[in-house]
Parts: C-alpha cells; sequence; structure tokens
C-alpha cells in the first residue's frame, strides 16, 4: 500500500481533481464582476451606452457560473469527505481486529483515539475544505496577473514590486521557526504537565499543605511559556507589521493610483486602462495569507496520515486455519515469550491441562502468570515453542473455533456500551430470552437487571451504571452463555468489589464447574483444592503439585502461604 | 465577547483592551478613508487629468501613511495585551484552582482545565494578537465607505446598503444551519470515534465471543450514522455555505447593474460613476476576510466560556486570618446533610470519633462512607449542620490549620514524578533525611527501594506509574507517616494484592495510625473487628453504632453484613481439603 498521505487519499483522488478543475472555473468566474466594472468604466468613459446592459448581464451570468460550480465542488469535497472518513474507520477497525490482543494496552487505546478522532478530523478539513480554498488562494490572483500583463506589463510588475519585500520580510520572520515552533510546543506540553500534577495531585497537595508550592510550579511554567512566547512574538511582532502593512489594501490603493497616475501622465497608459489595475491589483496580495492557512492544513493533514499509517502498519496476528483440534487437552511445549524480544518474560514452560481440572498459576507480580495465561487465548503469541489445544497449535486454529473452545474472566471488566441483553448474548446472538435469563440468574445478577429503569434493555453506561461487582457478573453470564469448554480466569475477579464479593464467587463457582480451569492465583486458600499448582517465579515454573504436596516440600510456595497466614493476624 | 474578555482578564486589564479597541477602530476607519480617497483620484485621473489627480493623492498618500502607522500601532498594542493576556489568565485560572473544593477535581475535568491551560490561553490570546483587527474592519471600513457614497450618489449609496442587511442575514442564517448540522454531525463523529476506542479497548472480549470485523454491530451502526450525518450537512448546510460564499459577489453584482441602470436612465457624470463602482468592489471585500475567521473566533469564545465558566465556580469561603487554634484530635459531624446535584448523599448525619480512637464505616456502596470521610477533609462545604475537626468548625480553619491536622489515605494513590524521596518529602518538606528514611522504613518502602537500580532516587514516572499498586500506596503511606498529623482518614484497599504487599501494607499502617484518631472506610474484616467504633450507614443515616461484639449481638444489619462477609473469606474456587 501507497504510504502516508497520498495512499490515504486514493479512494477520493479522482473527486479532488474534479473538484479542484471546478474550483479553478469558479474563481476565474469570481473575477467577472471585476472586469464588468472595468469593461462598464471603458464604455462609460467613451460615450457608449448602448452595450452597457450586456456588460451588466456578464456580471449576473458569472455570478450564475460561480453559483453552479461552487455548488458542484462543494458537494464533490463533502461527498468524498463523507467516503474517506468512512473508509479511514472502517480500516482502522478492520485493521485492529486483526492485531495481537497484547497490543491494546493504555497508550494504544490513546493512539486509537487520536488516530480515529483527530486524526480522521485533519483528513476532514484538508478534504472538505482546504483543497479547494487552497486551489482558489492560487488560481485567483494568477488568473488576475496574466489579465493585467497582458494590459500593461510594466505597470503589473511595480505592482508586484511590493511582493519581494514582503517575501524577504517574511523570510526574515521564519528564520529558526521550526526551532521556535518546537520550543514553543514543549513550552506547552510544561503547562501541560504542570496543570495535570497541579490538578490531578491537588489532594495531596492540599492534604500535605503543599498547595502554594505545586500553584508556584504551574506559575512558573506559565511564565516561562509567557517569557518565551513574549521574545519570540515580540522579535517578529515589528517585522509582522511592516510586512502586514506592505501588502494592506490601503498601501496596494496607493502604489495603484500613484504608478497608475505615473504611466498616464507620461503617455504609457491609456487613464481607462488603470481601472483593471485598481479593481484586481489591491486584492492580488489577499490571498497569501489563505495560502499560509492551506499549506498549514496541508501539514497537519500529513502529520495526520502518518500517525494513522502507524496504526495501520502495526502487524496482524498471523492467522492459519489449517489445523483441527481433537478434543480440549491444553499443552505448553517449551513455550518461551518476550515483549520486547530481548528479556524474557517466560522461558520453557512446560505443561499439560487436563480436560476437567483446575491449573492455578502462583507467583509474585511480575513472575509471568497472565501473561502465561493470556497465551491461551492468543493475547500474544508464543516467542518460542508451541500452546496446542487438542493437539492442534492454537496459531493454526480457526479464530472462530479458538474462541469457542477458550473463554476468559478478568479483573477489571469494562461492558460494551450496549444493551445488558447484547452484553449477555455477545458470544451467542441468536440466544433466546429464556437463554440470556437463566444465565443472569445463575450468575446472580438477574435482581438487579430486573430493578433497573429498562430491565434487559437498559444500556450500560446510559441508562443505568453498574458497580464493578455487577459489571464482573454481567461478564460472568457472558461467559456462562458461551459456554466454553476451556476457561482462563483471574481470581481477583472475585473479591474486585466487597460490596458484591459474595455474589461474585458464588457466581464464579457456577461458572468453573466441570470446565478445564487455568486460574491466575492471588489468595492463595481460594486455590487450594486445585489439580495442579503452578509455582513461577521470573518466567519459570519452580514448582509444581497438589496444594498438600508443595506444602510438604517446603518451599516457595509453602513460604508464601506463611506470609499469607501472617498478613491475616 | 469582548465584555466577557473584560470580565475574564479582569479589572486591572480594562484599560489596555480599551486601548487596543481604539487602535482598531482608528485603524478600521483610516482604512475605510483610503478606499473613499479612491473617487476623488480616480475622477480626474479618468478623464486624463494627472494634474487633478495629485493634489488627492498626495491626500491619499498622507492618510495611507496614517494607516500603516495605526496598523503598526494597534499590532503592538494587540501584542502586549496578547501577552499580558497569557500572564493573566494563566494566574486566574492557577489562583481559582488553588482555591476550588477539592470535590470539585473530578477526572473528567482534569483533562478540561489542561486543556484550557495550554491551547485554550493561545486560542484567546489570538484575540487581540490578530482576530480583533479583521473582524472589526470588516464592519467599520465598509461603513465609512456607504457613508461617503450617500454624499456622491445616494442611488448607488442605497444599492450597497440594500445588501448590508442582505449580506449580514445570510451570514448569520447560514453560520446557524451548519452550527446546528455541525451539532449533529460532530456528535455523530464523536460518537464512532468512541465506538473504535470501545472497539479496541474491548478487543479481547470482541474477539473471545467472535464479534470481531463487521460483527461488532454498534460501531457499524454508529460509523453509517456519520455517513448519514455528513450527507444531511451537505444537504440542509450546504446552500448556506454556498450562499454566504457568493454573497459579496451577489452584492457587487447588484451595484453593478444598479449602476447601470442609473448609467442608462439618466444622465451621470461618467468618471464619477466608475470610480463609484471600483468603491463599491473594495467595499465588499473586508467583508470575506471576517467570514474566514468566523471559525477561529468560534473557538477562542469557546475557551473563553469554558475559563469563564470556570472563574465563576465558587471557591471554598476561609478564614482571612488564622485565628489561634489548639486541637484535641476529635471529629465531630453534627445534623450534617450534603448532597450532590440533587442527589441526597447523607441526611442529618451526627457522628463523633473520640481522639485516639478508632472509628470503622461500614456499609453498602452508595450509603455515603466516602463523603462522610471527604467532608471531613472539606473537599466540600456541608449543605446543612456542622463538622468539626479538633473541635472547630472546619469553615473557621484556614486550609493550612485544617490540613495540619488530618492525613489523608486514599486508594488512588498520586505520587509526583519525582524521586520516592521527593514523593515521601512531601508529606513534610522541612523533615530531614532521617525523619525521611525512618518513615520510610516503618511503611516497609525501604524493601521497595533496594529493589530499585536507583534506590530512592529512583523516579516513579507520572503519577507513580512504574510502580505497583501496592507500592504506590506503601509510598503515600511513608508520606503520611512523616506528616505526623493527629487525626488519620483512611480508606481501605479493595484490590486483590499479592501476599508481600498485603503484609507489608499491614504493618505501614499499623505504624501510620498507631496512637492516633481514626477514622477508616473499612474493607477487612480484621480492621472492622479491631475498631472501638463501628458505624453502619445506610442510605445517608447511620443504621447502627457500636462495637463488633454488641452490633453481633444485636442480629441486625452488622450481623448479616458480618455473617455474608465471613462467608465470602471463606470461599474456594475449588473444593478440596486445605
Amino acid at each position: 500500500m501507497e504510504s502516508g498521505l497520498g495512499g490515504l487519499l486514493r479512494p477520493v483522488r479522482g473527486a479532488l481533481v474534479m473538484a479542484g478543475a471546478l474550483q479553478v472555473v469558479s474563481a476565474v468566474a469570481g473575477l467577472v464582476p471585476f472586469l464588468a466594472v472595468a469593461e462598464i468604466g471603458r464604455r462609460l468613459l467613451a460615450g457608449e451606452t448602448s452595450e452597457l446592459w450586456t456588460v451588466a448581464w456578464w456580471a449576473v451570468g458569472g455570478l450564475l457560473v460561480r453559483l453552479v460550480t461552487m455548488m458542484a465542488s462543494t458537494g464533490i469535497t463533502h461527498f468524498a469527505d463523507a467516503r474517506l472518513q468512512d473508509h479511514v474507520r472502517r480500516e482502522i477497525a478492520r485493521h485492529l481486529g486483526t492485531v495481537p490482543l497484547g497490543w491494546f494496552d493504555a497508550r494504544s487505546s490513546g493512539e486509537v483515539k487520536r488516530a480515529a478522532q483527530d486524526d480522521v478530523g485533519a483528513l476532514h478539513h484538508l478534504v472538505g475544505h482546504a483543497i479547494t480554498d487552497l486551489v482558489a488562494a492560487v488560481v485567483t490572483p494568477v488568473a488576475a496577473l496574466v489579465y493585467l500583463f497582458t494590459l500593461d506589463w510594466r505597470l503589473s510588475l511595480l505592482v508586484l514590486g511590493v511582493l519581494p519585500l514582503f517575501l524577504s520580510a517574511y523570510a526574515v520572520m521564519m528564520r529558526g521557526y521550526p526551532e521556535k515552533m518546537a520550543a514553543h510546543t514543549a513550552a506547552l506540553g510544561r503547562i501541560n504537565s504542570a496543570v495535570v500534577e497541579f490538578v490531578q495531585g491537588i489532594a495531596v497537595v492540599k492534604t500535605f499543605g503543599q498547595a502554594r508550592r505545586a500553584h508556584r510550579r504551574f506559575l512558573r511554567a506559565t511564565d516561562d511559556f509567557a517569557d518565551f512566547f513574549g521574545s519570540w512574538a515580540g522579535s517578529m511582532i515589528r517585522v509582522e507589521a511592516v510586512a502586514s502593512a506592505l501588502i494592506s489594501p490601503a498601501v496596494m490603493v496607493l502604489v495603484v493610483l500613484g504608478g497608475g497616475t505615473w504611466f498616464v501622465a507620461q503617455g504609457w497608459l491609456a487613464p481607462v486602462d488603470v481601472l483593471p489595475f485598481v479593481l484586481l491589483g489591491v486584492g492580488l496580495t489577499g490571498p497569501v495569507l489563505s495560502l499560509g492557512y492551506g499549506a498549514n492544513s496541508l501539514r497537519q493533514a500529513r502529520d495526520a496520515a502518518n500517525r494513522i499509517g502507524t496504526v495501520l502498519a502495526v502487524p496482524p496476528l498471523p492467522i492459519t486455519r489449517d489445523q483441527e483440534p481433537q478434543g480440549n487437552h491444553v499443552r505448553f511445549e517449551g513455550v518461551a515469550f518476550s515483549y520486547d524480544g530481548r528479556t524474557e518474560v517466560l522461558s520453557g514452560i512446560d505443561c499439560v491441562l487436563e480436560p476437567g481440572t483446575v491449573t492455578a498459576l502462583v507467583g509474585a507480580s511480575g513472575s509471568g502468570k497472565s501473561t502465561l495465561a493470556g497465551l491461551v487465548p492468543r493475547f500474544f503469541d508464543a516467542t518460542a515453542g508451541s500452546v496446542t489445544i487438542g493437539g492442534a497449535d492454537v496459531r493454526s486454529i480457526d479464530p472462530d473455533d479458538l474462541y469457542r473452545r477458550v473463554g476468559f474472566v478478568f479483573q477489571d471488566v469494562r461492558l460494551l456500551r450496549a444493551t445488558i441483553r447484547e452484553n449477555i448474548a455477545l458470544g451467542r446472538p441468536e440466544a433466546t430470552d429464556g437463554d440470556v435469563i437463566a444465565v443472569a440468574r445463575a450468575a446472580q445478577i438477574h435482581d438487579r437487571i430486573t430493578e433497573l429503569p429498562d430491565g434487559y434493555d437498559t444500556v450500560v453506561g446510559e441508562g443505568a451504571h453498574l458497580s464493578g461487582g455487577e459489571s464482573q457478573r454481567v461478564s460472568i453470564a457472558r461467559a456462562l452463555l458461551a459456554d466454553t469448554p476451556i476457561l482462563v480466569l483471574d481470581e481477583a475477579t472475585a473479591f474486585a468489589d466487597p460490596e458484591s464479593e459474595a455474589a461474585i464467587q458464588d457466581a464464579l463457582s457456577t461458572l468453573v464447574a466441570g470446565r478445564t480451569l487455568l486460574v491466575i492465583a492471588h489468595r492463595l486458600h481460594t486455590i487450594a483444592g486445585a489439580d495442579q499448582i503452578l509455582v513461577l517465579d521470573q518466567g519459570r515454573i519452580v514448582e509444581r503439585g497438589t496444594h498438600d504436596d508443595l506444602l510438604a516440600a517446603g518451599g516457595r510456595y509453602a513460604a508464601m502461604v506463611a506470609t499469607t497466614m501472617e498478613a491475616a493476624r | 465577547m469582548i465584555r466577557q474578555l473584560a470580565r475574564v482578564l479582569g479589572a486591572p486589564y480594562a484599560g489596555p483592551l480599551r486601548r487596543h479597541l481604539a487602535g482598531v477602530l482608528a485603524y478600521a476607519v483610516l482604512q475605510g478613508l483610503v478606499f473613499v480617497l479612491l473617487v476623488p483620484v480616480l475622477r480626474p485621473l479618468l478623464r486624463g487629468d494627472t494634474d487633478g489627480a495629485q493634489p488627492w493623492l498626495g491626500v491619499l498618500a498622507v492618510v495611507v501613511l496614517a494607516t500603516a502607522v495605526a496598523y503598526w500601532v494597534q499590532a503592538q498594542l494587540g501584542y502586549r495585551l496578547g501577552m499580558a493576556l497569557s500572564r493573566a489568565l494563566h494566574h486566574r485560572i492557577g489562583d481559582h484552582l488553588a482555591a476550588l473544593p477539592l470535590g470539585w477535581f473530578t477526572p473528567a475535568r482534569v483533562g478540561r482545565v489542561a486543556r484550557m491551560s495550554s491551547t485554550g490561553v493561545v486560542d484567546v490570546m489570538g484575540v487581540p494578537a490578530h482576530l480583533l483587527q479583521p473582524v472589526v474592519t470588516a464592519y467599520v471600513s465598509p461603513a465609512v465607505v456607504v457613508l461617503a457614497m450617500l454624499f456622491v450618489d445616494w442611488r448607488l449609496a442605497v444599492a450597497a446598503l440594500i445588501t448590508v442587511p442582505l449580506i449580514v442575514l445570510v451570514f448569520r442564517w447560514s453560520a446557524r444551519l451548519l452550527a446546528a448540522t455541525d451539532v449533529v454531525v460532530d456528535t455523530a463523529g464523536v460518537e464512532a470515534s468512541n465506538r473504535i476506542v470501545e472497539f479496541a479497548q474491548q478487543q479481547a472480549v470482541l474477539r473471545a465471543y467472535g464479534r470481531t470485523g463487521e460483527g461488532f454491530a454498534q460501531l457499524d451502526a454508529a460509523l453509517t450514522e456519520v455517513d448519514r450525518a455528513n450527507r444531511r450537512q451537505l444537504l440542509k448546510g450546504g446552500p448556506g455555505l454556498v450562499a454566504s460564499a457568493l454573497m459579496v459577489q451577489l452584492s457587487v453584482t447588484v451595484v453593478i447593474v444598479a449602476g447601470v441602470a442609473v448609467a442608462v436612465g439618466t444622465t451621470v457624470d461618467a468618471a464619477s460613476l466608475v470610480a463609484l463602482l471600483v468603491l463599491t468592489v473594495r467595499f465588499a471585500e473586508p467583508l470575506v476576510a471576517a467570514a474566514d475567521l468566523g471559525a477561529a473566533l468560534r473557538m477562542a469564545r469557546n475557551s473563553l466560556d469554558r475559563m469563564d465558566e470556570l472563574l465563576r465556580t465558587p471557591v471554598l469561603p476561609e478564614p482571612s486570618a488564622a485565628s489561634s487554634f489548639s486541637s484535641d484530635g476529635s471529629i465531630e459531624l453534627d445534623g450534617v446533610t450534603f448532597g450532590y446535584d440533587d442527589r441526597r448523599v447523607l441526611d442529618g448525619l451526627s457522628l463523633t470519633v473520640p481522639a485516639h480512637s478508632m472509628t470503622a464505616l461500614v456499609g453498602p456502596s452508595g450509603s455515603g462512607k466516602t463523603t462522610v470521610v471527604r467532608l471531613v477533609a472539606r473537599f466540600f462545604d456541608t449543605l446543612e449542620g456542622t463538622v468539626r475537626v479538633g473541635g472547630r468548625d472546619v469553615r473557621d480553619l484556614t486550609t493550612e490549620q485544617l490540613m495540619a491536622q488530618i492525613s489523608v489515605v486514599f486508594q488512588d494513590v498520586y505520587l509526583f514524578d519525582a524521586s520516592i524521596t521527593d514523593n515521601i518529602r512531601a508529606g513534610r518538606a522541612e523533615a530531614t533525611d532521617d525523619e525521611v528514611l525512618e518513615a520510610a522504613r516503618l511503611a516497609r518502602v525501604d524493601e521497595i527501594a533496594t529493589r530499585l537500580p536507583d534506590g530512592y532516587d529512583t523516579m516513579v514516572g507520572e503519577g507513580g506509574a512504574r510502580l505497583s499498586g501496592g507500592e504506590r500506596q506503601r509510598i503515600s503511606i511513608a508520606r503520611a507517616i512523616l506528616k505526623n498529623a493527629p487525626i488519620v482518614l483512611l480508606d481501605e484497599a479493595t484490590a486483590a494484592l499479592d501476599p508481600d504487599n498485603e503484609a507489608a501494607i499491614g504493618s505501614a499502617l499499623a505504624a501510620l495510625t498507631a496512637d492516633r484518631t481514626l477514622l477508616v472506610i473499612a474493607h477487612r474484616l480484621q480492621t472492622v473487628r479491631s475498631a472501638d467504633q463501628i458505624v453502619v450507614l445506610d442510605n445517608g443515616r447511620i443504621a447502627e453504632t457500636g462495637t463488633h461484639d454488641q452490633l453481633l449481638a444485636a442480629g441486625g444489619r452488622y450481623a448479616a453484613f458480618w455473617s455474608e462477609r465471613t462467608r465470602a473469606s471463606g470461599w474456594r474456587l475449588v473444593s478440596g481439603a486445605v
């Protein structure tokens, strides 16, 4: 795929070219009234009043042409814009559906948000407005100049004389602009973090009597910004004022009239030929600013396109569908995993999850429990070794089949902004109301749902706010309905919400019954009855066995149990 | 808008603002005069009478010079005002934020305030720096031109004048039309983006349930809605867009037709008429510029609105000077009623925590536990009733006095992006190194420090991101230990921690709360049991009070809570021998 802005714009390139062409016609039609006035002047001064109405109708005709071309180009760009937005957003969504689950974290969701919102917005501005504005800003003065040059090239040059002056002043202004701009962004960033710290930490700051200090830090950041901006803008403002004054309409009027009078006095120009210069010459420099805006939004769109490109460039999870699991036997063989390719989070993992048994993962935080559990539902793919289900490598199983076999329930559940029914029936949209209610009852959440304003049709997050424990139970109901033979579970789920701890626990007990269970354990006593306990340390399995075996062995597991007992006392 | 700007800036800036405005007005009027002077110069010139044109050319040169000077002066004034504005806005926002009740600071507001103080201020700075001048010029210069035209040829002036209200009306109409459809399009766009973000965040769940790609109906619906909104905007707003872009050309065309009518129907001086027509063309030009600036102006106005709203948010009243105060270390709520918006949270609640005793708050979520603790720390003021800390109404204490009395350990720990030592020292800036290390040792932060590459000098990252939840908690407890305040407000952690952290936090809290007055939102059973007084809250009222044994014997709500929680704590995910 073509990279950057060009690639992204390809679906609408034809439309943009067409809109640009129409805009050229429209810009030229915009000059017609000026020409009409010049023509009227010519005829009036020559004493011919007969053809005057014809000229007036030209003006009207120009207006109509502009009306039609503008409507057409506005329509084309806006439809193109709508199509592009839709295309880019769908492309992002389609791609997100294929990247490894491990890619999604706080940082990447920020990236997605920016790509889907701000960056698509920047493209919208470019396609919807900036391109046609840019065309008009170029075509109008160029067409006017061509006309003026055919009338009298000497006066044209004189009128243009201010431009080099303006441009050199502009060049002076722009000297060191990228560096200054970077410093400007950095200073704004410092304000941003100072205010975030000030506001987020305000409870700490106030309760520890540090309000004044943080306040000072914030004010210092803002004053630094003001100083920086002041000296930068201060050095530019004089040049800027001179440059802007040079191309201001007032100066242009003086130049044109002064030059015109001089040329007429010298006999180089017929008096009536001064008119087009007054009419068109004065406005020649106007679009310079529009050009600046246009270039700016082009730059922004390019940056936006690059950011969208980075999201689209995340390598997708390879999917092959050539193996079919025979049964639900899960096996890890020589599995290693590394996030960054250097430090191994897991290494040399060998273990088997027999159907219908419970395997508990135990270990300090950072020991690799969650990573190991995440390999079964393919949050990540192992960097060495293999994870198989029923003899088939998870990487070779059709994802639909894989997820019919593996379900999971984690601690931080966020429900979809959809109705409760849709949330529960996510895995089986065809489920009947009876099915949904049955699992909701089993998950101890049915009664709470019926209390909601619209019952099962309440939209989560809009019609009702569920507590952590309630959301938890909805997600358990969802897992119950999906009814996967293999389940990956974070045991902390059971303690996520002290208010409804007992209810979540009952729901979980129902859910795990009879399944192949892989559980990430935090409170050791809850998994004491597991068929096998794997103790992880720095990515390796250091002990394995039942609770009794491990206690008797007097190793790391026994020590952890002892610490827990101590903490409870 | 000017008035709002003046209000947000405050009284000291009224003068500079007025001076800048005067400068802009002078420039706009002078520019109008330059255009008017086209007529007396062109009239002789078009007849070939260059000598007749020259004196007026001289006048024109003088006025142009004056215009340039006026431009220079207003640019300087605008620049200076913009700079003053940056400082003034930041200081006013900062001062106001420092004085707002703690309860005002919700996560959603943090982002908004951050944006307001960076890009928002820059938007507003742009008003005097580059927006005010073109906008004022757009209206004042044409007005001068029309006024002058009245004296030369009233018929053309009338033709031009007729178009003015028309232009204004069309601009307004199309702006309103666009604004209305903009809202629809924006809402649809935001909804679609949110759905994409949701789609990304929920990817694990969606995939596990076979709903990737086209399967997520909500996203699809949102995208379709954006497309529909876009098309609707084009149909509804498009005409307005085209009309406003064409208005200026329309008005010029009207005057041309009128001019032709005048020329054909009556006898006029050809040169005058032509000169006037030229003038009309110029007359409409600044209006185009104004239309282009609409978006920037709207943005600045939105920023200004948000600042205005912030600055109008009432702050907590405080006594101007600290009166002498000796605390008895107790907490007392007396007939306290409080609510957020129209939702009543506490209803005539009275509660005393004697000095050096421990009170545990228990109750279902929404019963008002957190609110009680927040009112003691004066996150908000009560609607009715009094909160006393150390025997004094919190409203009679300065923030410093009140905060000297209490240490707060909440669940959402905030650490500054600084070293571990600095974060602990935030508890008491003047503490010695030994005191800091002692507090760290008591909270078992020393174990964290030895594990980290730079020890106590390790930077914790923004908000403490480089540490685990349990580790952040221990640092915040060390901070509270260092502060050594007589009263401790504690919101016990609910999240599961690994056994090491659990044990460490237990001993850290024991060090913090020894011999202090303690008000705790309790989640752990052993905490509840060890309290001198247990207060069971329900719906903003006290349902029961007493010790653990008393309440268990009473067999009421607490007894039910206790048996439920004991059952939960003995839960086994899989049954089997322990």
